[in-house]
Formats: C-alpha cells, structure tokens, sequence
C-alpha cells in the first residue's frame, strides 16, 4: 500500500490536534487540511482579547509559525469544502475541484446561530466566531461608541468585556433571569454579576428583544434600535448575537451522513460512512455524566476528539475516553467561576451541597446522585477543580468524603495508596 | 502504548514519590521556589514570593507531595486554548512555558489536570503555575532537595516496573495513559 491519504476539513483545535497526531503516528503518510479560512490556525477562545485590544493577531496563534511546514502538512486554506463524495472518497471544494481521501476527519467547527427574531438582520451584526467577525466588530467599534449583545452565555459576556475595555458602552440582553444560565445557578451567576460591576456593563436580565430595526446604511451614523419585550428601546451601532450555535455539517449533508444535532461518532470517532471521522464542535458524542448525546463545544473536547480520531484514521485503535461533557471555567474580571457536567439538577433525587461566602465571593456547590458527583460548581476558589471532574467521570463513591471535596481542602493525596 | 513521536534509545525519566518516606518538610517545594526564583536561593524566594510547584498537602496524617506527572497525552495539554501548554516530543515535560505563546491565565488546564498539580499564580496575576520538569538541570531541583529519599528521578522503563511491584494510585490512568505514579 502506498501513503495514506488523510484530509482534514478544518483548521481549528480539533483539526491541529488530529493533523500533529497523525504526523506523528504516520511519518510518511499525506495530510491535506482544507479551510475556509486563510491563515494559521488560531485561538478562537482568544478573540475577546484580540476584540479588547489585548491581543493582536500574531498572538493568537496557536502552533508556531513554520508549523505546517515542519509536519510535512499540505494546505488548501481559503478554500469551501461544499460536498463531499463518499462513494469516490473525495472531497469537492468550492469551484468544482477534488481532493481524494484514503482517511476524511470532519473538523469544521460551528457558526453563529442567529436568533428568530423580527428584523434582526443587516449591516452592524455579528457573531463572533472567527476572525473575520472579530475584525468585522473592530471596524464598526472604531466608529460606534455602543453596542447590545444577546445573550450572556461564554461568548456574550466576553464579547460584552472585551468591548467595555475598549471603552464602548455595552448593555448585554438576557431572556433568563441570570448570567451564564447553562452553567451557573442563581447564586454563582450573582457572584459574577458583582465581579462584573467593575467593568462597567449594562445587564438587562429576564427579558427578550421583541423586534429589531436595522440601521439603512452601514456607514458612520448607522444605528440598530432594538424594541425589547419590557417596552424599552436600545439603540447602538452594532448588536451581537450569542445565543447559541449551529454545527457546519453543510459539508456532508449530501452524503447521508447521520447527523442529529451534530455529527454522531461512535466512542473511535467514527461517522456512520466508512472513514470519514468527525471531531470538535461539529461532533455529537455522549455525555459520561448523563449518558445523553451532546455537543460539546469547547476547546478540550476539540482537541480530545481531534486527538483520538486521529489514531483511529492511522489504523491504531483508540477509544475516546468521554471526557465529562460540560467544563467551562471563565475569569471575566476578578473572580474565576467554573462549572461541570450537570450543575443544575432538575432531578429531585439529586444531593446539593454547598458553601456561600459572598461577600468573599466564595461559592462551591456539589451536586450528587447516588453518592457520585454529578456536576459542580465552583467561584472564587477553583483550586483542585480537575480532581472533581477526574471524580465524576469515573462515578466514584465520594459520600464518605463529600464534606471534605465541598471544603476544597481535598487533593489527590487522599487517594493515594502505599504498600 | 508510548507517546507517539518518542525517540527510541532516549531516556525519559520522571519523578517518582514514595510516600512513606515523606514526612512534610516542604524542603521540595522550598527548592522548587527558589530555582524557579530570579535569586536562585530559598531567601530570594521567599522575597520574591515566589511559588514552590510541587505542593505538599496532608492526607489526614499523611503528607503527600503533589506535582505533575508530565503525563503522555496530557489533560492539560488538550485543554490549553492558546497552545501554551505542550510536551516535548523528546524529553515528555509538559509545560506552558517557553513555547510560541504565552500563557493566558484562562484556567482551563486547572480545570482539566486529574492531579490538582497546576495552580494559579499568586497575586492575581492570569499565568497557571506548573512543574516545568527543570528543564536545563540534570535533576529537578525538588528530588536533589528532599533528604529522605521520597523523592526519586528515575527511568521510566525502571519506573514501570517499580510501579508493577509498589501498588500505585493513579486517578486518571485511562485519562492519560502513562501517567507516571506514585509508589509507596
């Protein structure tokens, strides 16, 4: 058999980790990555900081310069991956040509689900999910001084900071009733609410925008007016939207692929068509925790995912070791807060747990099912945070040392054996 | 299973804790500060306030000395969204320095780390703190410091076979594969 051919659609986290595996699992073997997007690769996670001003492109790098390079990695950037042909096992790009796979990994990441409102579309909205929002957001910000985003999820509030400290003024709009409503609780959600205080936003919190104008030019001037369900108007020249986001599977949809909200793999990152792999926010693997199947879009799970399906694309076995599906942790000002797997139980069997300081901005909360971590929630103190998730993965019995995990004082150590 | 891209015929070592050796001087982490301190000395350290990156933590009456295993396929690894934390394909230390960027303080190797071994830096500043293995010194600083033996740098083909004889803890050995233990 002569070199095996692998192409990668994508250039993010998920795309990286499977390109610099398979270089090392495969010294002579092809790789072609195929992107959208011009450049190298860089940290999504990173763009508030770019948008702050903190940060500029070259430092959101995320491999060193000659890193295609030095892997022997051919690369088709700013070219549309748009079909894909299983049965001839190629890829189509944009403007009809062809590239042939032996392996195919599926890493094309997610874009901005706008939301289903009235009139929300034209010149000043974003989302921000690559580059070329972010630059498109920089543009309008040098000449708009206020700016309204939807949703206080991960990127909504650090789009919300990142803007503050450019100076802008920034009101951040939210249908639930606190911050960061898929992690958080109401507790931990105030705690970030007051660490917030410092930078200076506008938090409207329980209500939904109604219907929207857009500006009718998109040069200097051009302002958006927003009608929010409380009868209030908002005016700014650029509105973001946050509220979720929506798999690029576009690339597959002729295939047959089967695709529920993402891709569905199996535990080697498989697709359900022989060798085309997925990995990274496009992939819908199962939660350990809930045993649903979700997305996980988050940089950790990407670059998991990508990892793993690489050594199954190098013919060497390996099984993704579901990792706890939600672990999100953000340090938007002063207080760090981070939440795992199931952090707000509906579930009336459910155990929680909890410890409130806030006036030291110190919250830690435990949820347990059947003596077991589920999820947790941790702000001011995140010390240790990576035991809890090592804990619930493995569903370990924590009843008998419960207390001492809710103190933060528990390590490693405690499970440490000699003899 | 090896870490792909490991070069045969080159000696990786890791340190190795014996816990009843240890009785929590903290001596490891004092030494650990100071060569990770501009003075290079434990006074210098502690004027600089400078960290030790190996913790020293009690299990009720046991000490234990935490510090990073310099796992293959590391947690951390995956988890950092700016690159900043990579192993070496050669020598197998993990760190968040030294590489194309900088750490960002985004907590998220915290987070992932099955050990607890990577904290925040002090005083707010946003850099994750972790054992950068010494890299430059023929021993870690920690293991030549500890006068008990509790201690060890050691092969890792000599380590896992210790590690077959002296029962270890690993919390997170199907996490990462090669995650080099504790021996008691």
């Amino acid at each position: 058999m002569g070199k095996k051919r692998y192409v990668i659609i994508g250039n993010g986290a998920a795309a990286i980790r499977a390109a610099e595996t398979l270089r090392a699992l495969d010294e002579s073997g092809c790789i072609t990555m195929v992107s959208r997007e011009q450049g190298p690769a860089y940290s999504r996670c990173m763009l508030p900081a770019f948008l702050a001003g903190e940060k500029n492109e070259d430092d959101l790098r995320i491999r060193a310069g000659d890193f295609y390079e030095k892997h022997g990695i051919k690369t088709l950037f700013g070219s549309r991956a748009v079909d894909v042909d299983a049965g001839r096992r190629c890829v189509v790009l944009e403007g009809g040509s062809r590239v042939d796979y032996d392996s195919l990994l599926i890493a094309t990441g997610s874009s901005t689900a706008f939301p289903a409102i009235k009139g929300l579309e034209g010149p000043g909205l974003f989302g921000l999910r690559d580059l070329s929002d972010a630059r498109k957001i920089l543009d309008v910000a040098g000449r708009g001084r206020r700016a309204v985003i939807l949703g206080a999820g991960l990127v909504g509030l650090e789009a919300a900071v990142a803007l503050a400290r450019r100076g802008m003024e920034v009101t951040v709009v939210e249908k639930m009733p606190h911050l960061l409503p898929r992690q958080l609780d109401p507790a931990a959600a105030e705690i970030l609410r007051r660490d917030l205080d410092g930078v200076g936003l506008r938090m409207i919190m329980g209500t939904g925008v109604q219907e929207a104008a857009a500006p009718e030019s998109s040069g200097a001037g051009a302002v958006w007016d927003l009608l929010l369900d409380n009868g209030e108007h908002l005016r700014a020249e650029m509105v973001i939207a946050a509220t979720g986001i929506r798999p690029n599977v576009d690339p597959v949809l002729g295939t047959g692929m089967r695709i529920n909200r993402g891709i569905t793999v199996d535990g080697r990152m498989r697709t359900s068509i022989p060798e085309i792999y997925a990995a990274g926010d496009v992939a819908e693997t199962r939660d350990v925790i809930t045993g649903v199947r979700m997305l996980t879009p988050t940089w950790l799970h990407a670059s998991l995912q990508g990892m793993i399906a690489a050594w199954n694309m190098a013919g060497r076995p390996r099984l993704y070791p579901e990792p706890v599906g939600i672990q999100n942790v953000v340090q938007l000002h002063r207080v760090p807060v981070l939440a795992l797997g199931v952090s707000n139980p509906q579930d009336a069997s459910c155990e929680v747990i909890a410890i409130h300081r806030p006036a030291e901005n110190l919250y830690r909360k435990l949820v347990l099912k059947d003596g077991a971590l589920v999820g947790a929630i941790l702000a001011g103190d995140i010390r240790m945070a990576g035991i809890l998730a090592a804990l619930m993965r493995r569903k370990a019995d924590v009843s008998g040392f419960k207390d001492l995990i809710l103190s933060g004082d528990f390590h490693c150590g405690y499970l440490a054996r000699t003899g | 299973m090896c870490r792909p891209g490991k070069l045969e015929g080159v000696d990786v070592k890791a340190v190795m804790v014996y816990l009843d050796r240890c009785y929590g001087c903290l001596t490891c982490s004092l030494a650990c500060a100071a060569a990770h301190s501009a003075s290079g000395t434990i006074t210098g350290a502690m004027r600089e306030r400078v960290p030790g990156r190996i913790l020293v933590e009690a299990a009720g009456k046991q000490p234990v000395p935490i510090l990073c295993r310099h796992c293959d396929d590391a947690p951390c690894v995956n988890a950092c969204m700016i690159g900043a934390m990579q192993q070496d394909p050669v020598t197998g230390l993990v760190s968040n320095e030294g590489h194309t960027q900088a750490c960002a303080g985004c907590w998220m190797c915290i987070m992932a780390c099955p050990y607890g071994a990577i904290v925040q830096a002090p005083r707010g500043e946003r850099m994750a703190l972790k054992c950068d293995g010494c890299r430059g010194r023929e021993t870690p600083a920690c293991v030549m410091a500890c006068p008990n033996g509790a201690l060890a740098y050691v092969e890792v083909d000599d380590f896992a076979g210790e590690r077959r004889l002296k029962l270890a803890f690993c919390l997170a050995e199907d996490m990462t594969r090669d995650s080099r233990a504790y021996g008691g």
